[in-house]
């Protein structure tokens, strides 16, 4: 039985740092929402049959899923209701932003099945959240973090970043400490990536004398290597403390509340994902939607495939194993030795056998019971034994 | 003597880099309509893509012109290109072979530099005619008069009939044309002899084996002719006679006096030896044409692929690249760090730079060279002489009585200003002042001995920086010299890396050893651990820096379900890494290796 997921791609306004697709509806037409309706509906119905048992997991992404108004959100859920049935007490997470939240909006998605919340909230700091673009207040977050736990909602995750520009140790410590004060069920840490296309990007990337020129001597400070290592060992370390397990390298959970969702893709799960650029894969074959939300409304509407122009790609055996790798190695608990020897019909010892020489000198690799997992004083240097294994 | 070869000229062109020799030999391909215009690529003799980028010419090359001169006649010119940079004299040496004039090419503002110097003597040696042009005039900045003034005093040719020209705007071409029918004379010899024809240049074609550039001094040759390579004797059957103009084309034959290619099937390059005499096996010739001097390599690296299943391929393209450039040599040897590869000679730095260059563009390696060496003379206390051309091989201090270095007599033009800083770098490099005088009223020719070792360094840089890019070189071996000279070994993680090793004056010893580690820790990124370099000599370390393990190289953002971008983000990453170097634990970028290049004094 696959996940499902939901893409919303509405923002009230962009982040300076965020390269996922997305409209602003500052700009956009109202009628661009019912146009994404309409072609979602169409989606659905077409991909109904890939879920004939129904989702085991929702998640409701973006974009800003909180964007749309209380009508859209009824008429979002009504519809994913009318073509998936979600089994019974599976996780319904929906992901917002606390500029965009009502306690209107809370009361109904909560009355609607949503059973998990995950708040952007980034920093506690209103400077620094004004430094990436963020669109609300660290006031605004407190309001929602309230509104939430008022309405019912008993799984909330909460999402920080570190390594934003003027940031330190103290004021990262500052965050983490008033988010524990709230005892999330969930936390997860974001370290900063400056990715090409975003204003960030430009800001931080581009040569020195142009940066110069553009913004003068004002541009604040990007924390360094050092001091992002030094802020992420920092909390976990902390989280630790306060009762929280980091099942995966960025995220760390009250034992029993680890987004379902998102171990399914971790562990290799099947999944659909609905909506402009929503990413589906099953039985190896993995597909991505057009981003564009009119391009999307219309191929559908002419009942031709709204995939992007990559189009639909295969997994050979080998791409695959690589990701349940890459995927898996992340996760505290590793890969499953037999699930990945039922679904690839080989020991991973002897498929990465030159990978696992390579390193036998090193504690990089342990074997623990059924798993093989990374030594997690690695887990933050990663990348390039992860690499080891496209 | 035929009539016809009175019809014929031969002749190359003199000038240095940026002095406008392809664009003039582009204009003269244009003048007599050897090419449509269309057809002109931007410089037609410069076809490799390397030397167009530079705008430099490497290979020498081969065109037949076809000119009707004033007199009425038509005319033959083959111009033979050479290659102005001093790697190069050998090549120079070979067209000059070939010709019986020169242009001297001049440009009008910046007036004779360095290696045009040396040149102009190898055509003077070869008997050579010379006409001299003053090229650029249509530059502001253009002083033909002071130009002319500089031709016949340091040159010693009468300038006062030299051609103003401008190969950008035309001018002054037809006159070029024209003094070439009138100066040059025409190639003596018997078309009715036994033929003669000097091998000049050769390349391997994968169609017709390899081809012979030959310049028939007595006889003839055509289709079908028994032809003998006089040195080895080995005898092949023409299959194909032609010339350039510029593209390759079939004719009848070619006589005493042309210049063009014959084809005979030969599966091996080596037995189309540049400098050997062809004849006619039939009716053969009893001496053969005086050859060339074998071109003698001064500077020497190691060249290794990043990836150890390339190594043949390496082999192979060497191979190839040595069939078209006899003066590039090559042989195997093992690097503890760096596996199988090759120790490559070549003629000069640049010449190094454009094999690396060509065997990474053209035959698509991914190649780590070593820092260049000279070939050290090395008396151990057995008595033994020994030639190190890698720092590495050096014996053990102990063994060593002595240690030569190769020095250099260097020729510097550069205006007076800049005598001082001239001078100064000297000095630093040490060298031994010989002479100087002035070759115009504000230009200086300098001589100094110099240790290759030190033109080999950094040099060319320090030369061009110090002087605001006036100054030309040219240099050429004059012996060997004792002196105090130390080997200095890189540890990485504790391990030597003999790739690294290097050696140096010891006076400088110290500083150079500081600076190598510095320099080496701002080149190897980051790793999972701690990495410790050190600069040892003997078994002392003289110097010490440290690459702080990685702290973070992670992807720390949630992709949801898009797991492709994930994985190609690693994938594109991993790629990056693809050149680096792999040593023992520790991954090395390939500048690394050149890293002692670029430190300092």
């Amino acid at each position: 039985m696959p996940s499902l997921y939901v893409h919303v791609p509405f923002c009230r306004q962009k982040c300076d740092y965020c390269a996922f697709y997305s409209h602003s509806l500052v700009e956009s037409p109202r009628d661009l929402i019912s146009v994404y309706f309409e072609g979602l509906e169409v989606e659905m119905a077409k991909r109904q049959k890939d879920a004939p048992q129904g989702v085991s997991s929702l998640f409701i992404g973006g974009g800003t899923p909180t964007v749309l108004n209380v009508n859209d959100l009824e008429r979002l859920l009504a519809m994913i209701h009318r073509y998936f049935p979600i089994v019974l007490e599976a996780e319904q997470t929906m992901e917002g932003n606390p500029g965009t939240l009502t306690y209107e909006k809370i009361k109904l998605i909560r009355s609607l099945g949503i059973n998990r919340f995950s708040l952007g909230v980034q920093s506690f700091n209103d400077q620094l959240l004004g430094t990436v673009g963020r669109i609300h207040t660290a006031g605004q977050a407190r309001e929602a973090i309230g509104g939430l736990r008022n309405a019912g909602f008993k799984n909330l995750n909460l999402d920080l970043m570190f390594g934003l520009p003027a940031q330190d140790m103290a004021l990262w410590q500052a965050s983490v400490e008033e988010a524990l004060s709230y005892s999330p069920e969930h936390l997860s840490l974001y370290g900063l990536m400056l990715e090409e296309g975003t204003p960030l990007y430009e800001r931080y990337s581009a040569p020195s004398s142009a940066r110069g020129f553009k913004l003068g001597n004002n541009i604040p400070r990007l924390p360094d290597e050092d001091q992002q290592a030094m802020m992420y060992e920092w909390a976990v370390k902390r989280l630790r403390q306060g009762g929280y397990r980091q099942y995966e390298t960025s995220n760390f959970a009250r034992p029993g509340f680890e987004c379902q969702h998102n171990l399914g893709y971790w562990r290799g799960k099947d999944y659909l994902g609905i909506g402009p650029g929503g990413v589906s894969c099953l039985n190896r074959v993995r597909w991505k939607n057009i981003e564009e939300v009119s391009t999307y409304h219309n191929l559908l509407r002419k009942e031709q495939s709204p995939l992007d122009e990559s189009g639909q790609e295969v997994l050979s055996l080998r791409e695959c194993m690589a990701e349940r790798m890459i995927l898996g190695l992340r996760l505290e608990e590793g890969v499953h030795l037999k699930a990945f020897e039922h679904d690839f019909g080989a020991d991973l010892r002897d498929i990465y056998r030159d990978v696992l020489e390579r390193y036998n000198h090193q504690d990089v690799f342990v074997v623990k019971g059924d798993y093989f997992r990374l030594n997690p004083k690695y887990s933050f240097i990663a990348n390039s034994i992860l690499q080891e294994f496209v | 003597m035929a009539q016809a070869s009175q019809r014929i000229r031969n002749f190359s062109i003199i000038a240095h880099i940026d002095h406008g020799k392809s664009t003039l030999a582009d204009r003269l391909i244009e003048y007599t309509g050897a090419l449509s215009k269309r057809e002109m690529e931007a410089q037609v003799l410069d076809n490799m893509d390397l030397e167009r980028e530079r705008g430099i010419t490497i290979k020498l090359q081969t065109v037949r012109l076809s000119y009707q001169a004033k007199d009425g006649q038509i005319y033959e010119l083959n111009l033979i290109d050479t290659p102005g940079h001093v790697d190069f004299t050998y090549e120079v040496s070979r067209s000059l072979a070939a010709c019986e004039g020169a242009l001297l090419v001049v440009d009008a503002a910046q007036g004779i530099e360095a290696q045009t110097l040396a040149n102009v003597y190898l055509a003077l040696e070869n008997d050579l005619e010379l006409i001299s042009v003053i090229n650029k005039i249509d530059l502001p900045s253009a002083d033909p008069e002071r130009v002319k003034q500089e031709i016949e005093d340091v040159i010693g040719l009468d300038a006062s009939e030299a051609v103003l020209a401008s190969a950008k705007t035309g001018v002054g071409i037809e006159e070029i044309l024209e003094r070439i029918v009138t100066m040059v004379p025409p190639p003596q010899g018997d078309d009715q002899a036994p033929l003669k024809a000097l091998i000049f240049d050769s390349k391997f074609d994968a169609y017709k084996g390899a081809i012979s550039y030959i310049r028939v001094v007595e006889g003839r040759v055509a289709k079908g002719t028994t032809m003998k390579m006089m040195s080895t004797g080995k005898t092949f059957e023409v299959t194909e006679v032609g010339v350039f103009s510029p593209s390759m084309l079939l004719v009848d034959e070619l006589k005493a006096g042309q210049v063009g290619f014959i084809a005979a099937s030969i599966k091996n390059v080596k037995d189309t030896q540049v400098g050997d005499t062809i004849t006619d096996a039939d009716n053969p010739a009893t001496e053969v044409l005086p050859g060339y001097r074998k071109s003698t390599p001064m500077v020497f690296c190691g060249l290794y692929t990043v990836e150890a299943s390339d190594y043949n391929r390496l082999r192979d393209s060497l191979e190839k690249l040595h069939l078209n450039d006899a003066s590039l040599i090559f042989e195997p040897e093992t690097s503890i760090a760096l596996g199988f590869g090759f120790r490559c000679g070549f003629l000069g730095l640049l010449h190094m730079e454009i094999i690396q260059e060509r065997l990474e563009r053209e035959y698509d390696l991914n190649l780590i060279t070593t820092a260049p060496s000279v070939i050290y003379k090395v008396n151990t206390i057995k008595g033994e002489v020994l030639n190190i051309d890698n720092p590495s091989n050096l014996p053990k201090v102990d063994q060593i009585v002595s240690i030569e270095e190769p020095i250099v007599k260097a020729t510097i033009l550069v205006p007076s200003e800049y005598v001082g800083a001239i001078m100064e770098l000297n000095q630093e490099k040490r060298g031994t002042y010989c002479n100087m005088d002035y070759v115009s009223t504000n230009r200086v020719r300098l001589t100094y001995e110099l240790p290759l070792s030190e033109i080999v360094f950094d040099y060319f840089d320090q030369l061009k920086s110090r002087t605001k890019g006036y100054a030309s070189l040219d240099y050429e071996l004059s012996g060997y010299k004792e002196t105090n000279l130390v080997k200095i070994d890189i540890l990485l993680n504790g391990e030597m890396v003999d790739a690294l090793s290097f050696i140096v004056h010891r006076d400088k010893s110290y500083s150079r050893a500081r600076k190598m580690v510095e320099k080496l820790r701002g080149i190897i990124p980051r790793q999972m651990f701690e990495i410790p370099i050190q600069s040892v000599i003997g078994n002392k370390v003289i110097a010490r820096e440290t690459v702080s393990a990685m702290r973070k190289d992670v992807l720390s953002k949630c992709y949801g379900g898009d797991i492709s971008r994930k994985r190609k983000l690693l994938e594109k990453q991993k790629a990056g890494k693809k050149r680096m170097k792999q040593v023992g634990s520790v991954e090395i970028p390939q500048d690394a290796f050149m890293a002692v290049l670029k430190i300092e004094d």
